[in-house]
């Protein structure tokens, strides 16, 4: 449980300090306040990186060169800050070269508006998911994808080179191929794992009873290697990979239909909570209740859909809740409520 | 009202400090004021050391480690192995290969890796010299020694591919687990690796 939270010139905020308990814990206050850079901070603590953005420069606050979070979780203590280069982890006050250690402490989930990109936006958003919920669970995911992106930028690079590097393109290809089928045999199996949580969550939330599959589509084929040799010409053509687990996605149906262009707006934002849920109940599954971050989205569900959402969520897990005002709160006593005006938390 | 400063000549001298590697604007400050207050002659003895060693030490024309003279100690030594050498990135990777003494070989640094993201290229590198070297020299084995990551394994299987077929055996150092460590200090990664690279018995 994360107790303890400490912000410094993290987005719009200077400094900010706050104590947290189990259960609920709402945030309200106007657009703009900065309800969501405090669950960013949350995420950004305990997994060193954002839930909202791929690079962590623009969490620095304007005018300042580096921001810090601080925390302290299950009795850990946690230090992060991050400046451009300078970047710095602290796990009970001492320096860390890696972050293996740090990582394996917590387990984060976030809620919000744009998760219904994961049913119709592009498959980068899918692969996203995949990737927040693999480096959490496989302690070897963030390395192997690391050194995947690494490689496939690497190649990519000499592809696009004026002169011919053929030679140089042949010698990335075996940790292209290594690194790769590495990271699409974990997330094959992270959706394997995934898929009966989805269609359960799924059940429980929307009051049909339609038909949920989830498939993992590789974005090459079973022997990597060989498909990577039979598209030279293509790639040689576009100047880029064009194989590889970078074209991963992962195909949702709801009853036999592809769910991004034949499911309903409403099908596809319960589609995207089953996701999310199902991610959570994954790390419950595991041993591990994660911290959930939920943004800005029970205030526009409607009462069923809300109150099914409550009954979903892991009873153990830790709450985080932004709102813009509480008065779909009656029905809901518990959990503490900070109120945020001018960059300054007030308990209500 | 005008801040006072330094005088020129030392604000200077921090400066030129400051170009060092690991030399903050506070060390250096800290350097150059020892050096304007020392009462004995130990500054004017650094500048001899900078100077005499500029002048004197210079790449291995053979292998790219330091040396004074043409070759350096090490290709110098006719006690070495003649027919085994060993590949590694940087110059200073050769000391700590040597401190094992389980290396009677000879060495050729390469300067750098194949990085296309940092814009090195094996033009960039010393890696003609070593295919002079391979044609020259009769080697029978050539051992890889380079970073267990992306670029180093990429360069390795460079080399590798324009080295093989000439009757030289090529190997590589295994990567895993640190001697006298248990298992349960290795990382996740270091014990796959440990793992995917095991012997047989």
């Amino acid at each position: 449980m994360l107790t303890q939270l400490q912000l410094r010139n993290f987005r719009c905020f200077e400094s900010l300090a706050l104590e947290l308990d189990a259960g609920f814990t709402f945030f309200i206050g106007g657009n703009g306040e900065g309800k969501t850079s405090i669950l960013e901070a949350a995420c950004v603590l305990l997994r060193l990186q954002s839930q909202r953005t791929s690079t962590l420069s623009p969490l620095v606050r304007v005018g300042a060169k580096a921001f810090a979070v601080r925390g302290r979780f299950d009795e850990h203590a946690l230090e992060f800050s991050y400046g451009g280069l300078h970047r710095r982890l602290k796990f009970d006050d001492v320096d860390q070269r890696t972050a293996t250690e740090y990582l394996r402490l917590a387990r984060v989930v976030s809620f919000a508006n744009v998760d219904i990109e994961l049913v119709r936006g592009g498959s980068d958003a899918r692969r996203r998911y995949l990737d927040f919920l693999g480096t959490q669970i496989e302690p070897t995911y963030r390395s192997t994808l690391r050194a995947y992106e690494r490689a496939l930028r690497s190649r990519n690079a000499l592809l696009k080179s004026a002169t011919p590097r053929t030679r140089e393109i042949a010698a990335y290809d075996a940790p292209l191929i290594e690194n790769g089928t590495r990271l699409r045999d974990m997330r094959a199996t992270i959706v394997d794992r995934l898929a009966p949580f989805v269609r359960q969550a799924h059940h429980e939330i929307s009051v049909t009873t339609e038909k949920i599959d989830i498939y993992f589509s590789p974005g090459a084929a079973e022997d990597f290697a060989k498909d990577l040799a039979e598209s030279r010409e293509k790639e040689l053509r576009l100047r880029q990979t064009v194989v590889g687990p970078h074209r991963d996605d992962v195909d949702l149906f709801v009853d036999g239909m592809p769910a991004n262009s034949f499911a309903s707006e409403g099908q596809q934002r319960t589609l995207a909570l089953a996701l999310k849920i199902a991610q959570a109940r994954v790390f419950a599954a595991s041993g591990s209740s994660p911290l959930l971050l939920i943004d800005d989205i029970f205030g526009e569900l409607d009462p069923d859909r809300r109150n099914a959402l409550l009954r979903s969520l892991p009873n153990e897990s830790q709450k985080l809740v932004t709102a813009t005002s509480l008065q779909w709160r009656k029905d809901f006593a518990e959990g503490h409520v900070f109120e945020l005006q001018d960059r300054q938390l007030h308990l209500r | 009202m005008r801040r006072t400063e330094y005088p020129e000549a030392l604000r200077n001298l921090i400066a030129q400090l400051r170009q060092m590697p690991g030399v903050g604007p506070r060390s250096a400050e800290r350097i150059a004021l020892w050096i304007v207050q020392n009462k004995a002659d130990a500054p004017e003895q650094i500048a001899n050391a900078l100077r005499s060693t500029r002048e004197s030490v210079r790449p291995c024309a053979l292998c790219g480690f330091f040396a004074t003279q043409e070759l350096c100690d090490i290709c110098a030594d006719e006690s070495r192995v003649v027919d085994l050498l060993c590949v590694v990135e940087q110059p200073t990777d050769i000391l700590p290969l040597e401190k094992t003494s389980a290396f009677r070989g000879r060495y050729h640094s390469l300067g750098g890796r194949i990085s296309p993201l940092d814009h090195v290229g094996p033009e960039d590198l010393r890696i003609q010299q070593l295919l002079d070297r391979a044609a020259k020299e009769k080697f029978s084995e050539i051992i890889f020694a380079l970073a267990a990551d992306v670029e180093g394994e990429a360069t390795t299987n460079y080399l590798v591919d324009l080295l093989k077929g000439k009757g030289i055996s090529l190997t590589r150092i295994a990567h895993g687990l640190p001697a006298g460590g248990g298992l349960e200090n290795a990382d996740e990664l270091t014990l796959y690796q440990a793992l995917s690279g095991r012997t047989r018995l």
